[in-house]
């Protein structure tokens, strides 16, 4: 049921398009003539922020160079329905969908699905049809009972307990047998994903726990019903969605604060802080699998912290070539707290910087072991 | 590259440390007096045999279970015990808050109830090194470290590790290949305790570090003695009860549990899931062993298995059983309980829930389970 719409742009720039009028404060950051500071600057810690909310990964160096002071609106704009953005948003889906390690889909046809989003000739109601679709869907939910259960849980936010009629005609028509499925008549396996698919229920559980994922907050449930109404309707309306709600001020309320990175993001972060490079798959599902083995992941994620400085892959300046202290632990404290240090912080650094035991890397281990780089 | 430098006696000399007050005042408690004026019970280990095992295949057919057979001959086996199909999340969780509530099948959320774990640590003051959850169920499970409950939560939670999660093969290759990484001298780790102080001015991340640095060895440890390499039938389940009975030999908290969950290849395969009952009562077997070998655990130690809930009573259309159909099979588990405190050799009948065993447990260390809505196993002390 792929939707054959396709767009004349890539969506992200169709929507940015679209987007401009809405925020007036944009203007100043998009027209070359003027020198006053755009609205919504990005700094380094709003820059880390938005960069890990939207594709996964604090930016590479190059792109500290391209973004800091810029208007977060031209970043939007450049991240918005990436082919990267929707990388990250079908991993998102998959981990949400618990499709991990052996049950990870591997067709082609699958893996291609975040492309075919980002160049627009598949809406997101779609993709994750497909999700549900797939044989590691159908391995991770084995039985009637559980298939049922967890699609309409999942998709459409029910409670099966509360809906024991529809779980048993689902779970009916799921055997070949026919059955009254949430209002509509199904007949089959494939039926039953397609009406909780395609339900309004699944539109409001999207965009409740998508609100969520990007803003870290529960959202004002009359604005959110009003939009899953529009999104219903229309699914192309995700990212316009999505887009007024990481201009809103409450997105700006949440750049002030810090929240707990995941697994994934902590991993991902890592790696791009220490090797400005994202990890390999053969690298992060392994290490994201035994970080989630763990209530508290902290331990391993020191562990792991060590296993990457102490690899000799990581270029770490040898102490004798920096001849402002200071300034690169000041640059560190910036790329990897995404913050200013304090001149009391800078003072205890450069102090022990200097001790003989202390190594460059010690300086390392100890910002990237420590609490506030478990947040964002 | 130096490796770390961590074995079996060093991990007791830090609790003997710990027991002294050395590293942590909650350490010492561990090897308090038992927690009950009159009972010897010091600690748990609560099996939840998840994945939904029946009956039928455990006591119903004996060969199948014969370490299980013989510690219902020297303990307590109910076997009317009523569950709720809530899903394997659901009802597993139900079995650690007492509380039956509906949860998503794969919802990856902690829960509102309280758990067992927060009930004890909170009620007892328990440092968080004295309770231990090992699981095989992937990122889920570590949702049973503890609740979103305001007056309960994280500070309460339990440590939870699971097996078949942080010791994968590939992430033990991973190792292998990036190199362990190198011991810290003395001296740097000063100044990294230093330096960790001045970020924020926060000595709370020193203190935080300490502790997470011992769980961070013992990782380690586990993951150069071969744990990662247990493959084949239920080896998530066998990884999850190895590591609890090294846990309990090493660390000896009160609580220990473990999550089991390879039953459920049931769905697929009857011979299978028959075959997971069988290598999990062997798992079992071993580490009851440990603890009848060792004087002080086998003189202190209670036991506890439960499932969440059965199976089917017929087999589905691929020769395997689901769990759906409402049937007694389905509704109805038997729980053993075996310890210093229990009766011997005796079966009851009357009909008990597997909401009851948090309940059970408070009493047993000597407090409450206050929002939990279960009962307590009745007729379990001797």
């Amino acid at each position: 049921m792929e939707n054959s719409r396709v767009h004349a742009e890539p969506f992200h720039i169709a929507v940015s398009g679209a987007q401009q009028s809405s925020s007036q404060d944009s203007r100043s950051a998009q027209d070359p003539s003027t020198k006053a500071k755009p609205a919504r600057a990005l700094a380094h810690g709003s820059l880390r922020t938005t960069f890990m909310d939207l594709v996964g990964r604090p930016p590479y160096e190059s792109e500290y160079e391209r973004w800091l002071g810029l208007g977060r609106d031209k970043l939007l704009d450049a991240l918005l329905g990436s082919e990267e953005f929707w990388g990250h948003w079908w991993s998102e889906q998959l981990y949400y969908f618990l499709l991990v390690d052996n049950f990870q889909p591997i067709a082609r046809a699958t893996k291609e699905i975040p492309d075919k989003l980002a160049g627009g000739r598949m809406d997101y109601r779609t993709a994750l049809h497909r999700i549900a679709l797939t044989s590691s869907f159908d391995q991770r939910n084995p039985g009637s009972d559980t298939f049922v259960t967890v699609v309409m849980e999942q998709f459409c936010g029910l409670v099966v307990q509360k809906n024991r009629r529809d779980l048993e005609s689902g779970k009916r028509a799921y055997d070949g047998g026919k059955g009254n499925f949430l209002g509509t008549i199904v007949n089959n396996q494939a039926e039953v994903i397609e009406v909780c698919v395609n339900h309004s229920k699944a539109s409001k559980h999207f965009l409740v726990r998508e609100y969520q994922r990007l803003m870290h907050a529960p959202g004002d449930k009359k604005a959110l019903a009003n939009q899953a109404r529009r999104l219903h309707r229309d699914p192309w309306k995700y990212l316009a969605t999505a887009r007024d709600w990481l201009l809103s001020e409450e997105y700006s309320q949440r750049l002030e604060r810090l929240e707990p990175k995941s697994n994934s993001l902590f991993l991902n972060g890592l790696f791009v802080d220490l090797l400005d490079r994202l990890p390999k798959e053969e690298e992060l599902d392994p290490m994201r699998t035994a970080l989630d083995a763990l209530a508290d992941p902290r331990p391993l994620r020191s562990v792991v912290v060590r296993l990457l400085l102490d690899s000799g892959r990581v270029r770490i300046p040898e102490k004798d070539t920096i001849t402002d202290p200071t300034r690169w632990i000041g640059e560190k404290f910036q790329r990897l707290l995404g913050r200013e240090a304090t001149g009391e912080e800078l003072r205890v650094f450069v102090g022990i910087f200097h001790q003989p035991d202390c190594r460059t890397a010690t300086i390392l281990y100890a910002l990237l072991s420590h609490p506030e780089y478990q947040n964002y | 590259m130096e490796q770390f430098n961590f074995d079996r006696r060093s991990l007791i000399r830090g609790a003997a440390l710990g027991a002294a007050g050395a590293l942590s005042p909650g350490l010492a408690s561990s090897f308090s007096l038992p927690l009950q004026k009159g009972r010897k019970t010091k600690r748990v280990v609560l099996v939840a045999f998840a994945g939904g095992v029946r009956t039928r295949e455990t006591f119903g057919t004996p060969d199948n279970i014969p370490n299980m057979r013989q510690l219902a001959d020297e303990g307590v086996l109910y076997t009317n015990v009523a569950t709720a199909n809530l899903g394997h999340f659901g009802a597993t969780m139900s079995i650690f808050t007492g509380v039956s509530e509906p949860r998503g099948i794969r919802e990856n959320a902690r829960g509102q109830e309280p758990t067992l774990f927060e009930y004890l640590r909170k009620g007892l003051a328990m440092p968080k090194e004295d309770i231990w959850v090992t699981t095989t169920g992937g990122a889920q499970q570590v949702n049973y470290s503890y609740s979103l409950h305001p007056e309960y939560g994280a500070k309460y939670g339990a440590n939870i590790l699971d097996g078949e999660g942080i010791f994968n093969t590939e992430f033990k290759q991973l190792l292998d290949t990036w190199g362990m990484p190198e011991s810290m001298g003395d001296k740097e780790k000063a100044l990294l305790d230093q330096l960790r102080k001045g970020v924020g001015g926060g000595s709370d991340a020193v203190r935080e570090a300490e502790r997470l640095a011992r769980v961070e060895e013992y990782i380690l440890k586990e993951l150069t003695q071969g744990t990662s390499d247990i493959t084949g039938t239920a080896a998530g389940d066998r990884k999850a009860l190895r590591l609890a009975r090294n846990l309990l030999s090493l660390f000896r908290p009160k609580v220990v549990g473990v999550v089991l969950q390879n039953a459920d290849v049931a769905h697929g395969s009857y011979n299978a899931y028959s075959e997971v009952v069988r290598q999990n009562d062997a798992a079992i077997g071993e580490l009851v062993m440990a603890i009848r070998e060792d004087e002080d655990l086998a003189e202190s130690t209670a036991v506890i298995v439960m499932p969440e809930f059965g199976r089917d009573r017929d087999l589905n259309s691929r020769r395997g059983l689901d769990h759906g159909d409402g049937s007694p099979d389905l509704r109805r588990v038997t729980c053993l309980a075996w310890g210093p405190d229990f009766k011997r050799g005796v079966e009851i009948d009357s009909e008990q829930r597997t909401t009851d065993v948090v309940g059970t447990v408070c009493e047993l260390f000597g407090t409450t389970a206050p929002l939990a809505r279960g009962g307590r196993l009745t007729g379990l002390y001797s």
